[in-house]
């Protein structure tokens, strides 16, 4: 379990502004930090990492205190039991994917884990290829294997699919997922991608100006579950199509892609990618059975 | 050839490697803190380094030499504990020496350090890889040009040194006495096809010298943008 | 969500369930009152209490449009309004029409609206099933 209670004052383009996180994670959860730039996601993931220190406050990682102001304990980030993926990947470019992946292990375990995370990753093809002979997807690909060798306690994801296509995201939010169910580590993903945050977690922390604004399941947070409705989805747009006064609105929702009519005034508030809900009256489906 | 210039050239040559080497070793974890640190001696550090470019060169050469010199307590003291005389040696010159070429090999190093982007050492850090081990696996291999550019300009600027030599080694044959002290010493004699002699192979070598490092640092260049 | 598609306030003025499913009528003047058919029940739901501010929400392809309307039928929800606007293109054509000075719109196939010639300010009527209204609590 990790208990967070931080705050820090940060300088910003608009002024000062506060950093006040608290919030309690239980082992093995997998969290998203939600907001606009600036919000302070990432200066919170820097934080639990060590490589930023907090004004005051403390942070507890299973009854270890990593940071506590009061008793000046400020572990370095080398003490703390973390696995973190940069934004930019931060690979080493003068080591190959396998060097990369293994450099912190010691000697003796370095074979057997470096080939375990190159096999569960897909990597193994590219064991001995240096980072910038690498595709956006593997680079990332290898910056996750890497934070997972060390089998960390935490798990700190900095926007790691930000700068990768839809298709290429919705794959690697897969294999995220699976990663993470295979190797359990508590997981904070700093992101600013609805459609990342539904799929990924269970929880989300949304950030605004340094706060907490809302937090709880994606849908409790996002979506308008006043409504009615029984047959209802999350999706993201991913394509909008005119069909003379009507449209048709191709949303992705889990792996499909549905297809619904919108009127040009639905259309107004709509643009590719944005995360939506989809309803229906639960009269109207048709239900079958399909052929096993 | 002539007997005088080979010794000449070899000690000119011994001179700037072992001055370059050990500026290496110096410069190294010297332009790490430079380039990391947030301590405030850092701008003095700083401003001493680089004192070398603007100072004349005889300034140092004259406090060495009065420093050094065995009536000085330093130089009485070195002297008689350790059997060891800086002033008109050959030590004395590797002294003068790097000291003088410091800021060629600082500069080029603390750029180095800082180009290397900050989340490398941050992810070496959250991997619990210890300082000096990022340092040789990480820091320094993605620094090659740094390295590089340092170790030239440190060997060119010491092959070329003066007045700081001359002040402390003075002109002793096979153990003070540089290329550009001969040259000095040749024009003074009026002995001008020597002097000439030892300045083109001087001119020679440190164009071809720069010129290799510029052919590097062009293929360091290419690599990095592919 | 608000004015994107067809959208109405109203206030529940009776709640009547059955298991999962109650039927609800929502009075939005003292002459307009809409039925909706939902998989809701008053245990469950917060909102869903004779009295509360509701909105009536339904899909501007569900609703249908009739003139001189006789003999009998089962919808529920059939209300008397003025065509304020056609706009038809291709196969379909966007009737807006505005009742109690709530607008509605409808989407129909250009067929029918040439059929029935519609134009702006005709007198129609509007239907839509109940089991098409969805609502939407605050």
């Amino acid at each position: 379990m990790i208990q967070v209670h931080v705050s820090k004052r940060l300088h910003t383009a608009e002024g000062p502004m506060d950093l006040v996180f608290s919030g309690t994670i239980e082992q093995g959860e997998f969290i998203t930090l939600f907001g606009p730039s600036g919000a302070g996601k990432t200066t919170l993931l820097r934080m639990i990492a060590g490589l930023t220190t907090p004004d005051s406050g403390t942070i507890i990682v299973d009854g270890q205190p990593w940071f506590d102001s009061g008793r000046r304990i400020n572990l370095s980030p080398r003490r703390r039991s973390i696995g973190m993926v940069f934004q930019d990947y931060a690979l080493f470019p003068n080591l190959t994917v396998a060097e990369n992946i293994g450099l912190a292990l010691p000697r003796e375990k370095r074979g057997v884990i470096v080939g375990e995370l190159l096999e569960v990753a897909g990597l193994q093809e590219l064991a001995g290829r240096k980072p910038d002979k690498l595709s956006g997807g593997q680079r990332q690909r290898v910056a996750l294997a890497r934070a997972l060798a060390l089998k960390p306690t935490i798990l700190l994801l900095d926007e790691p699919l930000s700068a990768l296509d839809l298709q290429m995201r919705l794959k690697l939010q897969d294999e995220l997922l699976r990663l993470h169910q295979r190797y359990q580590p508590t997981t904070l993903l700093v992101s600013h991608d609805l459609s990342e945050v539904f799929r990924l977690s269970r929880r989300v922390f949304v950030l605004d100006r340094g706060e907490v604004t809302r937090s709880g399941s994606p849908t409790e947070v996002f979506s308008q579950s006043k409504i009615s409705n029984k047959f209802r989805f999350n999706g993201e747009v991913v394509h909008i199509k005119p069909s003379g006064v009507v449209y048709i609105v191709h949303v992705l929702v889990g792996q499909d892609i549905v297809q619904v009519i919108a009127s040009e005034r639905e259309i107004a508030t709509l643009k590719v990618g944005k995360r939506v809900l989809i309803a229906s009256k639960a009269f109207n489906p048709l239900i079958m059975p399909l052929d096993e | 050839m002539n007997p005088d210039f080979t010794q000449t050239m070899i000690l000119t040559f011994q001179v700037a490697a072992i001055t370059t080497i050990i500026l290496l070793v110096l410069g190294i974890p010297l332009s790490y803190w430079l380039a990391y640190t947030n301590n405030r001696s850092k701008t003095v550090v700083e401003t001493l380094v680089s004192m070398p470019l603007v100072l004349p060169p005889t300034v140092l050469g004259f406090y060495l030499l009065v420093f050094f010199s065995p009536v000085n307590p330093v130089g009485g003291f070195l002297d008689s504990w350790f059997n060891l005389r800086l002033v008109f040696s050959f030590e004395g010159i590797i002294v003068g020496s790097v000291l003088f070429s410091l800021p060629f090999m600082i500069h080029p190093l603390q750029s180095g350090f800082g180009a290397v982007p900050a989340t490398l050492r941050e992810a070496a850090a959250t991997l619990g890889i210890s300082r000096v081990k990022t340092l040789f696996t990480i820091l320094l291999p993605n620094m090659k040009p740094g390295i590089l550019a340092g170790c030239v300009l440190s060997f060119a600027h010491t092959v070329g040194e003066f007045g700081v030599v001359l002040m402390v080694g003075g002109n002793i044959p096979g153990v003070t006495r540089m290329a550009s002290i001969a040259i000095y010493d040749r024009v003074e004699a009026l002995d001008y096809a020597t002097a000439h002699q030892y300045a083109f192979v001087l001119f020679a070598i440190t164009f071809a010298i720069l010129l290799l490092v510029y052919m590097v640092n062009r293929r360091f260049a290419r690599m990095e943008l592919t | 969500m608000g004015s994107d598609m067809n959208s109405i306030p109203g206030t529940i003025a009776a709640i009547d369930t059955d298991g999962n499913l109650s039927l609800v009528d929502i009075e939005v003047t003292s002459d307009f009152r809409m039925s909706a058919l939902i998989v809701e029940t008053p245990e469950h739901c917060p909102w869903l209490k004779t009295g509360h501010k509701i909105k009536i929400l339904f899909k501007e392809t569900e609703v249908s449009i009739a003139r001189n309307l006789s003999g009998q039928i089962s919808l529920r929800n059939r209300f008397a309004a003025t065509i304020t606007d056609i706009r038809s293109e291709g196969m379909l054509a966007e009737i807006t029409l505005e009742r109690a000075g709530h607008q509605v719109v409808s989407i129909i196939t250009s067929r029918s609206a040439q059929r029935m010639e519609l134009k702006t300010g005709d007198q129609v009527e509007w239907l839509v099933k109940a089991n098409e209204v969805s609502l939407t609590g605050n």
